[in-house]
Order: C-alpha cells, then structure tokens, then sequence
C-alpha cells in the first residue's frame, strides 16, 4: 500500500530511458500556433485565453518589467497545462518534483533580484527595511527582512510542489478508501465517492490557482525591481 | 509540392494508407512558409472546413466503418474491456476511482459548456471578420458619397443659369431707377428756372402798379386847394348836424 501510494511521483522510465523529458515536452503540443487571421475553435479560445492573462499580468509594470512578459505567459501556461494533465489517470506530474520547481524558482527570482541591485541599488536595499520602524528594532529587522528575501525562492518551489502533491496524494488515499469500502458497505461508498468527486474539482480548480500564484509572485518581485 | 509526390507515391505502394491523403493538405498548410525561396506554382489546396467525425471523442468514425463489415465494434469493445479486467491485465485499484471521478467531472463539463465555448469561439471569429467588413463598408461608403456629391455639383452647374438671369434682371433694374431719378431731377431744374421767370415777371407788374398809384394819389393830394378843403369841412360838419338830429329823435334801448 505504501509503495503504491507514491508509485505515481516516481520519474517514469521507459527501459531505463528518462520518459520525463518527454512528459515535460508533451503540453506544447496542445497549444498549436497558427498564421492565420480566422482559426478554428481551440486556437480562437486558447489565443483569446493567453491575449486575457497577459493584458491582465502586465498591466503593472513598468516598461523594463514588461521585457518579462513572454517569460511569465509562458511560465503560467506551462505550469497551468501540466497541472490540469496530471489530473488524468495513470499520470505523471512533473511539478511534482521538488527539482523541477526549484529549478523554475530559484533562476527568476534570482533574475528579479539581481536586476533589481543592477539598475537601482538603493531603491532595492531600501525593501530590507519596511517604513516607520522604532529605531532600536532596525538591526533585528533588517535581519528578518534578509531572511524573508532569501526564503523566497524556496518558498515559491516547495508551495507549488506541496499543494500539487499533496492534492494528488489525498486523491489516491480517498480513491483506495472507496475500493476498500466498496466491498464492505454500498451506501457509504457513494459518499465517499461523492467526497472523491468534490475532491477532484478542487483539484481543477487548484492546478489553475498554482499556476497563478506562481506568476504573480514572481511578477511581483520584478514590480519591487523594476 | 514534393510533399504530395510523396504522399501519392506513399499512397500507391500501400494501398492501406490511402486513408491517410486527408492529412496531406493540413501538412500543405501548415508545412507552409511565406517569403523565402520560390513560391508554389500551383494554389496550395484548401483547408477541409470540419474535421474527420470522432464517436466519444477519441475513435474516428473510420474505425467503426473498418470494423462493422467483420464484426460489432461494440462488442468487440466489451469483450476487450470485460478480459482486461477478469484476467486482471487492468487491476481496479485506487486509481480506478480516480479514474472515474475525473473522467466523469471532465465529461459533465464538456457536455454543459460545450456549446457555449463553441459559441463564444465563433463570435470572437465573426467579430474580427465585422470588423475588417465594415472598414471595407466604410471605404465603399466614402467613395459613394464622393460620388453622390460629385453628381449633385454636376446638377447644380446646369441650373446656375437661373442665377445669372437674377443678376441681369436685379442690373436693369437698377438702371431703370437711376434713369427715372435723374429725369425727375431734370424735371425739377427745369421748372425751377420757369418758375425764376414768372415770379420775376409778377414782381414787375406789382412794382408798376404800385409805382402809378402812388404817383396819382400824389397829384390829387396835390391839386386840392386850400379854399375847397374849408368848404369841404364845412359842409361836413353841417351834415353831421343834420344827422345829429335825426339821431335823437329815437329812443335808446
């Protein structure tokens, strides 16, 4: 039961070979590019769906944060889409993977950061230490302040994997409850599969809200830089 | 162009595969690049507007019909489905459930908001087609009016005529009211100077009657003597006398 339970976080394989990388590389498929004026159905809605998020992601910023807009649409997409993929049977997710998301976070945060100490490096200290403070805390909070900095990227990779792992877990132990139930008692497992359903929308709708969380964090270290 | 060569010559050494010529124009399209090289010589075909019909969303039609001459497709389905499961090739575990519950939120929503995505797609499309539309209307639009004021520029030169006849008549008239002022002034000069020569002659007359009244009146104011103004006096006075009497014979009232 417990090598079942995480059998489905383990980096798939096939033949020894990493299928990963191709699980990684399968969602851009879905979203097709067209050259054309009029299209068909899923180009039309996809196209409007990605012209909505960007205007709506990049009204904030300044001109310079703005250079970042490719990068962020194309984060919360790639985060949305493998996402809602994982929720399909007999999948795997690769924001799952601590590595994975680290290796998303920990770069464009350090891209906000660093740019923000290039250009104005004094507007950027000044964030270590919020406004109207009593003189004698200064020392310890610009300590916290460091701290809450460096914690950033960390905090960004461990959230998205947590609540994508923990969901798909608490589907899989709900999921066993209902087959281990189905022998037992018939009515109480209508209810459990009931829960199992309201389990599975939160899950949709938690996918789309990482996947926003994630952009709109990192959009806002680049507004505090920028 | 190579490509459907290809794709014919694929065509005719495996006959199974002929099916496959529906996906030679979407490779056309897509495989299409604009502005570099030689162009096509020949239009690249069209587009099919809907694509191949699928049943559940993942078999095409075309399995169906392959399969309906030998046996039910259906049949063919459960018995797969009903030996995975009896000699546990599938397992149902937890994921089964999973499964379901997924597949079955999935299928709920694409049936209820289906039509209405489907809608809203095809509106956004019609939109951008109204909106090059009517900057095409626009245009036919502007031009039309240029023409109609064109035309009605053009009317309005035959009629200017009218105009011109408005001006000569307002002309003459003006001519005619200055001649008629003048020979009234005329009028007037002239009967002036006549009226100088009459007054002229009035004044003669009265100054010659004047002239020979004065002179008789001298003379007879002259020619009466000293002698007959006394009798003349007395004999007034004896008339008054006379009348005097007559007078106080009646009584006064």
């Amino acid at each position: 039961m417990n090598e079942n339970l995480f059998a489905s976080f383990i980096a798939p394989t096939i033949l020894g070979l990493p299928a990963a990388v191709l699980i990684i590389l399968f969602p851009p498929l879905l979203i097709p590019t067209s050259k054309y004026l009029i299209n068909n159905r899923l180009i039309t809605t996809q196209q409007w769906l990605i012209k909505l998020t960007s205007k709506q992601m990049m009204t904030m910023h300044n001109t310079k944060g703005r250079t970042w807009s490719l990068m962020l649409v194309s984060l919360i997409i790639f985060i949305a889409t493998t996402n809602l993929l994982g929720l399909l049977p007999y999948s795997f997710t690769p924001t799952t993977q601590l590595s994975m998301n680290l290796a998303m976070a920990i770069p464009l945060w350090a891209g906000a950061v660093i740019t923000g100490f290039r250009s104005k490096i004094k507007n950027a200290l000044a964030h270590f230490l919020p406004q109207g403070t009593p003189t004698p805390l200064i020392p310890m909070l610009v300590i916290i302040e460091t701290i809450s900095l460096l914690i950033q990227p960390m905090a960004l990779a461990v959230r998205l994997t947590a609540n994508i792992t923990a969901g798909h877990l608490l589907m899989h132990l709900i999921g066993s409850a209902t087959l281990a139930m189905s022998t037992i008692n018939l009515p109480s497992t209508l209810i459990i599969f009931t829960i199992l359903i309201l389990l599975t929308i939160l899950e949709i709708a938690v996918a789309l809200i990482q996947a926003y969380v994630f952009t709109l964090l990192v959009s806002l270290y680049l507004h505090d830089n920028t | 162009m190579l490509s459907r060569v290809v794709l014919s010559a694929a065509a005719t050494a495996a006959p199974s595969l002929k099916n496959a010529a529906f996906l030679g124009p979407g490779v056309l399209q897509a495989t299409r690049t604009f502005h570099t090289g030689q162009p096509h010589l020949v239009p690249v075909p069209p587009l099919p507007e809907y694509g191949g019909k699928v049943r559940y969303g993942l078999i095409p039609e075309e399995f169906f019909q392959f399969l309906y001459p030998k046996t039910g497709p259906y049949v063919l389905g459960t018995g797969l489905i009903l030996y995975a499961l009896s000699k546990e090739i599938y397992v149902i575990s937890a994921e089964t459930f999973t499964a379901l519950s997924v597949l079955g939120v999935m299928v709920y929503g694409i049936k209820k908001y289906g039509p209405f995505v489907a809608d809203f797609a095809d509106k956004l499309n019609e939109q951008k087609l109204a909106q090059l539309e009517e900057a095409k209307q626009a245009s036919i639009q502007h031009i039309q009016n240029a023409i109609d004021t064109e035309k009605s520029q053009q009317a309005l030169v035959q009629k200017r005529h009218y105009l011109f006849d408005v001006q000569r008549n307002n002309i003459a008239m003006a001519l005619e009211v200055t001649y008629r002022e003048r020979l009234y002034r005329v009028y007037k000069e002239v009967k002036n100077r006549l009226d100088y020569h009459i007054s002229v002659q009035n004044m003669m007359r009265r100054k010659e009657q004047e002239h020979m009244i004065n002179w008789v009146e001298k003379h007879v104011v002259q020619s009466i003597s000293t002698q007959q103004e006394k009798e003349t006096i007395a004999k007034c006075i004896a008339d008054l006398k006379l009348l005097a009497k007559k007078a106080q014979a009646q009584p006064v009232m």
